[in-house]
């Protein structure tokens, strides 16, 4: 193809070298010396990621004839996907050696899902999209029943996969709909037969129904939600925190590209509909939460909740809202990686996730404690902490789009998550210990939860520069601030 | 002069660093306390060399952005941020080095060194602040921390209670406080100072929510700052270690509700009214203060009623319009009042008493100390040429020009009897014989010494300060108002503000030394008089009458109300039916695959079905 500068995939190529270099490394190392995958996993991430900045920095191009976008969005996000991989990689290295065989191909499946989530953002057209998905959720099927020997890990990998399968039967019987209907599946040329078209295509409104239930089935939003708690409680822990984030995060930079670049003319035909889906993920996520015993269900029913909050602002779609969702992507992932690597180093030197394991943690090791306080802080909202100036943006991002009983709902249900929330903090400053024997964390934990607490707070209290970054690749998918808002 | 976030920065990392890995280092990491309020106070130099090369500065980062309302974190540098700034970290500083000998057998050693750095950061912080809301986040935060040290021995059911007591009340002029700062903000959409003194100034905030706005302010600066009728907290404070109360509740916290004002003024200005009742308090405070400090048995309470005194008279300045007076009597009595509590931490160091019936004589046991308290007691009489002296000169010659003769015969009685109860104090604890239960009494170690000869000798030289001594330089009161007179002596009110000063010590000299006049004649002679003082005006009285009668009879209704209506129906029941609702939806993931694929299946139908419906209708 003529024009086409094949050098712009360079970072998801660069992952894909990494993923093989880490399986050929696999095979030929004694076990002993496996440990260092992580290391070379991790430093091939952060050397991919410097070079992604400074190599595609301030790109605006497409690929293929508009099938991938190469401009601030997609560069903002696989900087953002790859800081994540890092520190689940990191993250995972003890659990690894302790709990799980072939350190190579976790880390190595890892890495491709990650190519999977950076395809994902730059994606321009739908059946691109689609495989990109796929290469994620295949990674994420097998990552979730890694750990073998456990049953539960199994019946999570099994359920994930059949449902998964289920759900992209949807998806893409939804862009066949799209296609029957507008005969494109480029977002762009979507979005212009949208424009051109007069009156309502019944085939378009379910096919984009479709659509919106096969991608909220991979960000589990409600009703299509149930796998997220057997998912999570049943997969290894690091891997719960990657389909936590990861996953979720990408999945919205698929969402918010596509309806900002795609299907936005039709807002008026699926606004409500978004709006109501986010009210009642996060009346359900917070409501259910509120019972779990278990600290990764908890998790699975906050992330739910933050879901719905997050699906707001695809609601107000605007190049405010678009910020405010962007942003809270930023603080929830930070934050709930916080909570996630908190929850892994506890079960690392304990070997358990019942939240009521949890009660003394204050004296057992302060460090660990307040760590975990300062995520929970943050999920629920509290000011100085990254959840309270990410919710702070999106909710007046919503309220201002005319959404305002919706933000009023939001701000209901984060009254209503600080109670589980608190239960925890209880747990772990008031209630007795059963065994009141230090905790001790390994220091690449302790530099790695340090790091993590310092990103929480300073998401909470000086988020200019990722709103300057983020407001970047805002106008990359809002040229020229297309929409003009109601 | 961008580096100046850096003081209270330091100070603010070394409170974590102290609790988290400091239980690793030697004597828990409270070294980390000294060192970041050295650096402190060295970057204040620096911060000093800019500003007097550049003048005012201020930058901030923005926090949150809504429309039009941005609030942010930032400082902003001006003549009375520099002062300030300076005073605190280096009394701060001085005042770690002798807590490090002072608090040696603590076990809560390096919590307290903690909770110092924490206090520093957030009073540095709030001196900072260049918008409201930060500087109240702040202004709590030295309220939390002035909490944490006054109840720092609170095994001691007097010092828990005494530290609850100043929360508490410090908080009900702090509520008023945040009432007004939301005022003005309702009023004109900003928290930042500068935007508000230049809207009060241009007549952009309507005069009620001014004036409204204002006092409420104020009302958070005469708790912070124990004016009447907030003044009780301050007394009890005294259960705090000493170099505490030397620190906050004599030469920084306690000031920063004389700074707010200051840092507002033109906006008080613009409200003449709350100008009036500024100064009212103050003078009332003012004689109430030293009234009080005449009749106290206790050193430090003594030395409380006279930092409540010192404190109406700054009050009662600003109130005057007499800004350079202010600060520059708060600057004056920081260094002096540090120095006097800390003299009083030596003698309870070296006797272990405070009550000053049983001390006497002491100056022969601790000399150092007692020259130090002696020169402290003198500078703060206001004898010539202590610095005392220029503060008051300069804060009595505000007074006659703002507020006339009858405020100035009133304040003039202040200086009189501030003179007549530190000749009091000083002569019945380190003159006279030497009382037998004394005679084991020793003097402190030299890391606590030293501190305190360095402030006697800033007692006895800062006054100069407000002499216009080198060209360039207009006098301290010239600093902060560029456009202000300067300096200059009234003859008459100095030689009259002399001879009362004289006239007191010498009082107090025949009384307590000599015993040419009875103190116990003239009480007897006076027994109305007498049992007022000792009952402190009743004011404890009123209060804990109105808090049995009115407060707690009024809470004990609410609490009705609250427990049947809001909790037990309201809270409860919501609580339970919410946890109920979670209860019954959690159901609905029973764990069967086939129920999952149903609940996507149907999910799917209804969004279709409700789209296309939405869309069609």
């Amino acid at each position: 193809m003529p024009g086409v500068n094949f050098n712009l995939l360079w970072p998801q190529l660069l992952v894909t070298a990494l993923a093989f270099a880490v399986f050929g490394a696999d095979l030929l190392m004694r076990r002993p010396q496996r440990a260092l995958l992580v290391w070379i996993s991790a430093a091939g991430l952060v050397g991919i990621f410097v070079f992604t900045l400074v190599y595609l920095w301030g790109r605006n191009t497409t690929l293929y004839d508009g099938i991938f976008h190469i401009d601030n969005f997609s560069l903002f996000f696989s900087a953002f996907f790859l800081v994540i991989a890092v520190v689940v990689v990191l993250s995972s290295a003890q659990y690894v050696r302790q709990y799980l065989t072939h350190p190579g191909e976790y880390y190595g499946i890892l890495l491709f899902s990650i190519v999977g989530m950076m395809l994902m953002a730059a994606a321009g057209e739908l059946l691109t999209a689609y495989v990109a998905l796929e290469l994620l959720s295949f990674s994420l099927y097998i990552l979730a029943s890694y750990a073998r020997n456990e049953p539960k890990s199994n019946e999570a990998g099994i359920k994930y996969v059949l449902l998964g399968a289920f759900s992209s039967a949807l998806l893409l019987y939804g862009i066949s709909l799209i296609y029957g209907a507008v005969g494109a599946t480029r977002f762009q040329d979507i979005a212009l037969a949208l424009r051109g078209m007069e009156g309502v295509n019944s085939l378009l409104v379910v096919g984009i129904a479709l659509v919106l239930a096969g991608l909220g089935f991979k960000v589990a939003a409600v009703p299509f939600h149930m796998w997220a708690p057997d998912v999570y409680e049943g997969a290894p822990m690091p891997v719960t925190a990657y389909i936590a984030v990861g996953s979720k995060v990408a999945a919205f930079a698929l969402l918010l590209r596509l309806f900002a670049e795609g299907f936005a003319p039709a807002i008026d035909q699926w606004r409500l509909l978004v709006a109501a889906l986010a009210a009642l993920t996060m009346t359900t996520g917070n409501l259910v939460a509120l019972t779990q015993t278990n600290i990764k269900r908890l998790l699975a029913y906050s992330s739910i909740a933050h879901v719905g909050y997050l699906l707001m602002g695809l609601a107000a779609l605007s190049p405010l809202a678009s910020t405010g969702l962007m942003l809270y992507l930023v603080g929830y992932a930070v934050t709930n990686m916080l909570v996630f690597v908190c929850a892994i180093a506890f079960y690392n030197r304990e070997g358990k996730d019942e939240i009521s394991a949890l009660s003394g943690l204050a004296g057992r090791s302060p460090f660990l404690a307040g760590a975990m306080a300062a995520a929970l802080f943050s999920l629920a909202g509290l000011p100085f902490f990254a959840g309270f100036t990410v919710k702070f943006y999106l909710f007046s991002a919503t309220a201002k789009a005319g959404l305002l009983w919706l933000a009023g709902i939001a701000i209901t249900n984060s009254l209503i998550s600080l109670y589980y929330y608190l239960m925890v903090i209880k747990q772990m400053y008031i209630n007795p210990a059963s065994q009141p024997t230090p905790l001790r964390l390994p220091w690449p934990m302790v530099a790695l939860l340090s790091v993590l607490v310092l990103g929480v707070l300073f998401v909470g209290i000086y988020p200019r520069p990722v709103v300057d970054a983020i407001q970047a690749a805002t106008q990359a998918i809002f040229p020229g601030g297309m929409l003009s808002t109601p | 002069m961008e580096l100046a976030w850096l003081i209270p920065a330091m100070s603010a990392i070394a409170f974590p660093a102290i609790l988290l890995p400091g239980r690793l280092l030697p004597r828990g990491g409270a070294f980390l306390a000294p060192l970041a309020i050295l650096g402190g106070f060295i970057v204040f130099w620096i911060v000093l060399a800019d500003f007097l090369a550049t003048g005012n500065a201020g930058f901030g980062i923005t926090w949150l952005e809504a429309g039009a309302v941005r609030l942010s974190w930032g400082i902003f540098i001006d003549p009375l941020a520099v002062i300030m700034l300076g005073v605190v970290t280096f009394v701060a500083m001085l005042i770690q080095v002798y807590s490090w000998a002072y608090m040696a057998n603590e076990p809560r050693f390096s919590w307290y060194f903690a909770v110092h750095s924490l206090f520093a950061a957030a009073m540095l912080t709030l001196v900072l602040a260049d918008n409201l809301l930060f500087l109240y986040i702040a202004w709590e935060l030295v309220g939390l921390c002035s909490y944490l040290l006054i109840g720092f021995y609170f095994e001691r059911r007097s010092a828990a209670e005494a530290a609850k007591k100043a929360f508490v009340t410090t908080r009900i002029g702090d509520v008023g406080m945040l009432i007004g700062i939301l005022l003005l903000f309702r009023a004109t959409g900003t928290f930042d100072i500068s935007t508000l003194i230049h809207l009060a100034q241009t007549g952009g905030i309507a005069g009620g929510a001014l004036t409204a706005g204002m006092l409420l302010i104020f009302a958070g600066a005469a708790g912070k700052s124990a004016q009447f009728p907030f003044h009780v907290w301050l007394p009890d404070a005294m259960e705090g270690p000493t170099p505490v109360s030397a620190l906050i509740h004599a030469a920084t916290m306690v000031v920063a509700g004389v700074y707010l004002v200051a840092r507002l003024f033109p906006a008080f200005e613009a409200a003449p009214a709350v100008m009036a009742v500024v100064a009212a308090i103050g003078l009332v405070t003012m004689l109430l203060g030293a009234t009080l400090a005449l009749v106290m048995t206790d050193l430090k309470r003594v030395l409380a009623y006279s930092t409540i005194s010192h404190l109406g008279f700054m009050m009662l300045a600003l109130g005057s319009f007499g800004l350079g007076a202010a600060i520059f009597h708060m600057f004056v009595h920081a260094f002096s009042k540090a120095m006097l509590f800390l003299s009083a931490g030596s003698v309870s160091h070296g006797t272990n008493e405070l009550d000053i019936r049983k001390l006497g004589g002491l100056r022969r046991r601790m000399p150092a100390t007692a020259l130090c308290f002696t020169v402290g007691a003198l500078a703060l009489a206001g004898l010539p040429p202590l610095s005392g002296f220029f503060s008051k000169d300069e804060l009595l010659a505000a007074v006659l020009q703002g507020r006339g003769g009858v405020f100035l015969a009133f304040t003039l009685l202040g200086a009189f009897l501030s003179a007549l109860y530190m000749s009091r104090v000083t002569l019945l604890t380190f003159f006279g014989p030497l009382k037998r239960e004394q005679e084991h009494a020793h003097e402190s170690p030299l890391l606590m010494i030293g501190p305190m000869l360095i402030l006697a000798v800033l007692a006895v030289v800062v006054g100069f300060l407000a002499l216009p001594l080198v060209s360039g330089y207009g006098g301290f009161g010239h600093v902060l108002e560029p456009g202000g007179e300067p300096f200059h002596f009234k003859v008459w009110l100095v030689t009259l503000s002399s001879i009362l000063a004289a006239a007191g010590l010498t009082l107090g000299w025949l009384i307590y030394s000599r015993g040419a006049l009875s103190a116990d004649a003239v009480r007897a002679r006076f027994p109305a008089v007498q049992r007022v003082l000792e009952s402190k005006y009743y004011v404890d009285v009123i209060y804990q009458w109105a808090i049995d009668h009115v407060v707690l009879v009024a809470g004990r209704f609410v609490a009705l109300f609250d427990r049947v209506v809001v909790n037990d129906t309201g809270v409860n029941g919501a609580g339970a039916s919410v946890v109920a609702s979670g209860m019954r939806l959690r159901i609905h993931v029973t764990g069967l695959l086939a129920n999952y694929a149903l609940g996507i299946a149907v999910g799917a139908v209804a969004v279709a079905v409700v789209m296309w419906l939405m869309t069609t209708a």
